[in-house]
């Protein structure tokens, strides 16, 4: 298995931006029920890849573990810190990410991953990009 | 979906009781009290009665009380106005790390204008100490703010003691330094009284007693003058002209009767609620950190940092299941900065994002603490089990075991 442990720099100036902006507490009933059902969390066992990334400017962190036979995602799982669209963005990428091809998941956008989190106010986009960031950092973990 | 308001220090409902008293004065009573017909002296009559009432809840005359638009703006009136008045005889104010946005806010357009500022800390307990406002005092200090019970965490400060300290050195020359005090979350939880404060200024905010929002007052000390902030009429002894809102001055008036009739009371059974509470949540929950000194706090405040995990998640999963509770200060919540009230009390950036603050009220009853004790040790065991934090902390105690240390 191979661990990789690094920062996120893409969500930085995100982040920097929003941060006098102030919550918005409409969220979606599909954004919720990543909440309170969390897909694909935990560890995994025998995984091929493990990365945990975090922003450094609100210290949200996520980590991904993937398991792949062939070239295709046999199993996914994440754990996830921070406010609630890094959790519900863990939760959508891992329940996507199963059964993908890797050229799939490559291709995911920060946008799908949002979407699939059940949408998220403007203000809190940094936590869709630290799910795509980290997506990366495994994929190029991969392949290395 | 059964709902449980946990979030008083927030806002409380407004009582029946004061609604009854304020209705008519939104249908027949419409007066303004500044006329001189049946209307208008009708309307003068009310606002005077509710002023007696408003006097009455902290021990001042009545023609000490200025109405306001609330607890912000008795604090700006406060502050500003005091300082503006005195700024000749010196610019410098002494205030806490832990003081509501409004101080906080108006303290740093001050250092824009060029007052110096000092901001006292308030170590792990949450709360002020006495010696270093003394070796904060100067000779050109006009003006020390210290909230009374902070909005957060509940803590007391000692402020009877400070304005010890204020009176001596008035006493001894220094005719321009004033103690304000904030009570706004104080005053629904203990009893206020200005002459044993001894304080000069002091805010109060009517929507966290019970009545609507938009309506507070500044209690301003017999021959303090201050510069006024709402220029206009001659309302409020010209300071803070405009018509006043009888309607929510009424409804202020009747709040703080009832709050002075029942206070005793409603602190006995909020205290004995909050007790069941907190012995619940330690024999539920593991890896928790209370905030604020736990003898030294409003009765029915109960600020709980849970390791971790991010307050936000935990306040969204309960507020899922029909409780509503706050993460850091009701206007900071959401910013993505950890709350800087937890932040002065030393606390790391972990357990400053996971606390919550729970507020219990007058009507919180033993039912809704018991529900609130079934949601929330598994609305906080579903957020450790995604929480890399916290499978570290499990691994390595594990480990610890294993390992005999």
């Amino acid at each position: 298995m191979k661990v990789k442990l690094t920062f996120s720099t893409e969500a930085l100036p995100t982040a920097i931006r929003l941060l006098p902006t102030i919550l918005s507490v409409a969220y979606s009933d599909t954004f919720k029920e990543h909440l309170a059902n969390p897909r694909n969390a935990g560890t995994l066992e025998g995984a091929d890849a493990e990365v945990e990334q975090s922003n450094p400017v609100c210290g949200d962190r996520l980590r991904l573990a993937l398991r792949v036979r062939g070239r295709r995602i046999e199993a996914a799982r994440f754990l996830a810190y921070g406010c609630p669209p890094t959790l519900a963005c863990g939760s959508a990428l891992a329940w996507m990410l199963e059964g993908m091809t890797l050229d799939e998941a490559a291709r995911l956008t920060r946008a799908e991953i949002a979407e699939a989190a059940g949408g998220l106010p403007p203000r809190k986009q940094h936590a869709a990009a630290l799910a795509y960031e980290t997506l990366q950092e495994s994929l190029t973990l991969l392949r290395t | 979906m059964r709902r449980v308001y946990l979030d008083h220090s927030a806002t409380t409902p407004v009582d029946p009781r004061v609604v009854e008293a304020l209705l008519p004065f939104l249908t027949a009573k419409f007066g303004n009290p500044s006329s001189v017909h049946f209307y208008g002296q009708e309307a003068r009559a009310a606002v005077d009665r509710a002023r007696r009432e408003v006097a009455g809840l902290v021990g001042a005359r009545p023609n000490e009380i200025v109405f306001t638009s609330g607890g912000t703006e008795a604090n700006n009136l406060a502050v500003r106005g005091h300082c503006e008045q005195a700024a000749d005889q010196g610019r410098h104010v002494i205030t806490t790390a832990i003081e509501h946005s409004s101080v906080r806010g108006i303290c740093e357009a001050l250092e824009r204008r060029d007052w110096e500022v000092t901001r006292l800390p308030v170590y792990g307990d949450g709360v002020v100490r006495v010696e270093d406002v003394r070796a904060a005092l100067r000779p050109d200090t006009v003006l020390v703010t210290v909230m009374l019970a902070n909005n957060e965490v509940g803590t007391v400060q000692p402020v009877a003691e400070i304005a010890a300290l204020v009176r001596e050195l008035r006493e001894a020359g220094q005719k321009h330094l004033r103690l304000h005090t904030d009570a706004v979350q104080a005053a629904a939880g203990m009893r206020v009284d200005v002459d044993e404060l001894g304080c000069d200024l002091l805010s109060l905010s009517a929507h966290k007693l019970y009545a609507p929002k938009g309506v507070g007052a500044l209690y301003v000390r017999r021959g303090v003058r201050l510069a006024p902030q709402n220029i206009g009429g001659h309302q409020e002894r010209e300071r803070r002209g405009g018509t006043e809102s009888v309607p929510l001055i009424v409804a202020f008036g009747e709040a703080a009767r009832l709050t002075r009739v029942e206070l005793e009371e409603r602190t006995r059974r909020i205290r004995s609620l909050r007790e069941r509470f907190e012995t619940g949540v330690e024999s539920r929950v593991a890896d928790i950190v209370y905030n604020g000194d736990r003898a030294r706090r409003l009765p029915g405040v109960s600020n709980i940092s849970f390791r971790f995990i991010e307050g936000e998640g935990l306040l969204i999963n309960l507020d899922m299941q029909g409780v509503a509770v706050s993460t850091g200060s009701a206007c900071s919540s959401g910013s993505l900065e950890p709350s800087p009230v937890i932040r002065a009390l030393g606390r790391d950036d972990e357990l400053a994002r996971g606390s919550i603050r729970f507020s219990l009220g007058k009507d919180t009853t033993e039912e809704e603490i018991d529900y609130v004790l079934e949601v929330l040790p598994r609305a906080v065991e579903n957020l450790r089990r995604l929480s890399p934090l916290y499978q570290k902390a499990v691994g390595s105690r594990q480990y610890a075991l294993r390992s005999g240390s």
